[in-house]
């Protein structure tokens, strides 16, 4: 692992116009980490993570890969380093079939990734996500529940070493939101992946992170244990409240 | 995949044998066929799966016509025509890298206004340095020749559909037409993929310009780069169907037939009916011609 983390942000700012939405913020994250981020609405959850994965390019500030400098790469090589994102909307291929939508990625960034274990190959990555009874569906066709998953098994598809989740579990029901949770642990578990998990439901996230980043307007105030951050000042004063003391 | 095959090289021999039965009128209407089905398929590979509608395909046509009538005398004829394609394909991978990061109306719109530019250029050129308004093609190959030529490359540009449709190629433009940033994100390298299919598509207009320039032995500007090739390309391919391998191919046919038939006579009836049917077909049959099904109909009368 040559020293470096796996990524490594470094005064990462995303500026839209007048409106700062990811200020300066700075984080490494290893392997295998189970880290979350959370933040109130507008805190540039999801423009850090679309900094994170190339999809946005930063205004300043520089992003590395296993000590790669990644700045201001196209998208593509970003998948190509495994680094590899959903979407908070699933953005599925609805007209191809749930199998044709794993196959996407094993064709392109997984194609020069080791195929072992769970992601092996198709039907071992919808055995995972468990939709291997669907593969033959048009992606349309399944439940937004379903299309959660296969938007993880597409990213999964590109065998990644880092797995940037956002809002996963948004609109699931309890069960297949604690179903979803095993999920990414067995993920951190037997796959060594890195995951970073974006959740608006606050709760939900502290209890199976081990790490959590709180962004606030752009900013990063806290990173550290769940139980650390739940008791820092800055944070429970900025917007988390009663909410965040009684989930720890 | 296999019964593409069997039907391609079915009407591939039937339309083999047209010049040695057929009139000089109906193998003309077969060379014209020809031309919007090599046309219409090679556009529909690029722009029909994703969905990058360019309105280039004059430009293209033009720029191999000029390179073929240029270089016919000196070079040999099948060189001809592939020098035509080649530079067209150049000129694509240019302009491609200087348009393709714009999507939907300003992408079409670009590309139009490009055509028009070199157009101009062009004829500013042949006025101005070389002195003349057109072009006269003196040495031409024979009637069947060209005929075989047109043949060829229309077989081509279908046979290069079916197998971009199987490949990683196909698959990646696929996913640049549903959701290009979602293809990106895994692993997808958009831009080399849409200048790649978007030079493809315009080798295949450069080549059927370069073959058209020595059936029409005069050539100038307004002919060769007539906006109305690059129209009726797009409207062919979407009437038929973009998405799919043989809804261009049929629309070309009867639309060829339509236009020479009814361009004479009624000129603007053939006009207005291709409006029409433009307007029918994006409205109630996105898919094209080529998405109507027995079922489908079926169902239909049911209700």
């Amino acid at each position: 692992m040559n020293g470096h983390p796996l990524l490594e942000a470094r005064e990462l700012t995303v500026r839209f116009g007048g409106l700062t939405a990811v200020d300066a913020v700075s984080a490494a994250f290893a392997p295998a980490e189970l880290v979350g981020i959370i933040g109130p609405n507008g805190a540039g959850k999801t423009t850090f993570f679309n900094a994170l994965s190339g999809v946005v390019v930063p205004t300043s500030g520089e992003l590395f890969a296993s000590g790669r400098r990644l700045t201001g790469a196209r998208p593509h090589r970003y998948a190509q380093q495994g680094i590899a994102r959903t979407f908070q909307t699933p953005r599925v291929f609805a007209e191809l079939s749930v199998g044709a939508n794993i196959d996407f990625g094993l064709q392109f960034a997984g194609r020069r990734r080791p195929a072992t274990g769970l992601l092996k190959d198709e039907a071992s990555i919808l055995q995972l996500i468990g939709l291997a009874a669907q593969r033959a569906l048009p992606a349309a066709a399944i439940t937004p529940s379903q299309q959660r998953l296969l938007e993880i098994g597409m990213a999964l598809a590109t065998r990644p070493k880092l797995l940037l989740l956002d809002e996963v579990a948004a609109g699931l029901t309890e069960n297949e939101v604690e179903a979803m949770a095993q999920l990414i642990r067995r993920l951190r578990d037997e796959l060594e992946l890195t995951v970073i998990w974006i959740e608006h439901a606050v709760t939900t996230l502290m209890r199976h992170v081990e790490r959590v980043i709180v962004l606030h307007q752009g900013r990063k105030i806290a990173d550290g244990l769940p139980s650390e951050v739940v008791r820092n000042a800055e944070v429970v004063e900025a917007y988390l409240g009663d909410e965040m003391a009684e989930a720890a | 995949m296999k019964r593409d095959l069997v039907v391609l090289f079915g009407l591939a021999g039937w339309a083999l044998a047209l010049p040695h039965y057929g009139s000089e009128f109906v193998v003309s209407l077969g060379l014209s066929c020809l031309m919007y089905a090599t046309l219409s398929s090679s556009w529909s590979l690029f722009c029909g799966s994703t969905r990058y509608l360019s309105l280039a395909t004059s430009a293209f046509f033009g720029i191999g016509a000029y390179t073929g009538a240029l270089v016919l005398g000196q070079l040999p004829w099948l060189a001809a025509i592939a020098l035509g394609g080649a530079i067209a394909a150049s000129v694509a991978v240019v302009m491609g890298l200087a348009v393709l990061h714009l999507r939907g109306t300003y992408f079409a719109v670009l590309t139009f206004g490009m055509t028009e530019l070199i157009r101009h250029a062009i004829s500013y050129w042949e006025k101005q340095v070389t002195g003349t308004v057109g072009r006269v093609l003196s040495v031409v190959p024979e009637r069947d020749t060209v005929y075989l030529t047109m043949l060829v490359l229309a077989v081509t540009a279908v046979l290069v559909s079916i197998a971009l449709r199987r490949s990683r190629f196909g698959l990646a433009m696929a996913g640049i037409g549903a959701d290009e940033q979602r293809a990106q994100t895994l692993g997808v390298n958009t831009r080399l993929v849409k200048v790649g299919g978007f030079a493809l598509t315009a080798a295949f207009a450069g080549a059927v310009g370069a073959v058209m320039s020595v059936r029409w032995t005069y050539i100038d500007p307004a002919t060769v780069f007539n906006p109305f090739i690059g129209f009726q390309t797009v409207l062919i391919a979407l009437i038929g169907g973009a998405a799919t391998l043989w809804g261009p191919l049929i629309a070309a046919v009867v639309f060829s037939l339509l236009a020479e038939t009814l361009r004479l006579q009624l000129p603007q009836v053939y006009m207005m009916a291709l409006g029409l049917l433009l307007i029918v077909c994006v409205l109630y049959l996105p898919g094209g011609l080529a998405s109507l099904r027995w079922p489908a109909i079926g169902g239909w009368r049911k209700r």
